[in-house]
């Protein structure tokens, strides 16, 4: 990959660990998770595994929705 | 080149936006538009056909999450 | 060493810090940080070319935070 493009992905990745470390509001750390994801898919995409790119872009949300629900359990 | 330039300074200024946000509603729309320039960036960054299956599972995977927090966010569904 | 390689052992010590001194200390708080070192160690076998590892550790980790959220369920329902 183009270095610039590698600094600019690995510090939404950081960011988004740091955030989701840090924050304290659940939705908070759920959306900062949702960022996290968004660093880390196009260095898999780049390594060639579009197939495995798929797999986590589909796995993904449905491991958040399995996490809302002990969040909207919490909550209630 | 300059498209995948521009869509990744969207995509670290979105970020941003979404990390320092204090309120959870006005988090949301910027984690939207992160993911759609992340979305375009799958797409531009290798010459392969599978690329554009990739990128569209990433859309609407992105999308689903979103629209989750949002609905659980907003109260979920009344019963 | 590789790039991919660093950035996923400094998001699996990001993560395992995160999930030793959890700040609200709930197991909701602790179940979404428990997701970070999970991200890390998936860019770290990212680092060597494995394919079937990879897919399969995302499947794991799928099936396992749906069985820490059920046993969580049952644990509020029965005390």
């Amino acid at each position: 990959m183009i270095v610039a493009l590698e600094v600019a992905f690995g510090l939404v990745a950081l960011l988004g660990a740091v955030s989701t470390a840090l924050v304290r509001d659940s939705y908070g750390k759920v959306i900062s998770l949702g960022v996290l994801v968004a660093g880390i898919v196009p260095f898999i995409v780049d390594r060639g595994y579009l197939d495995v790119a798929v797999a986590v872009s589909l796995i993904a949300p449905v491991v958040t929705i399995f996490v809302l629900m002990a969040v909207r359990r919490a909550e209630a | 080149m300059i498209a995948l330039y521009l869509v990744a300074a969207i995509a670290v200024f979105a970020a941003v936006r979404v990390v320092i946000e204090q309120k959870t509603g006005r988090k949301l729309p910027y984690a939207n538009v992160m993911n759609f320039a992340v979305a375009g960036t799958i797409v531009l960054l290798l010459d392969h056909p599978l690329s554009l299956v990739a990128a569209a599972a990433y859309f609407v995977g992105s999308t689903l999450e979103a629209n989750a927090v949002a609905s659980t966010y907003a109260g979920g569904m009344k019963r | 060493m590789n790039a991919v390689f660093a950035l996923g052992l400094a998001i699996l010590v990001i993560g395992v810090l995160s999930v030793a001194f959890v700040r609200p200390k709930t197991y909701v708080a602790r179940l979404i940080n428990l997701e970070i070192p999970a991200w890390g160690l998936l860019l770290v076998m990212l680092a060597y070319d494995e394919a079937l590892a990879l897919l399969t550790f995302v499947a794991v980790t799928a099936i396992s935070t749906f069985v820490i959220v059920r046993l969580m369920e049952w644990r509020d329902a029965s005390c």
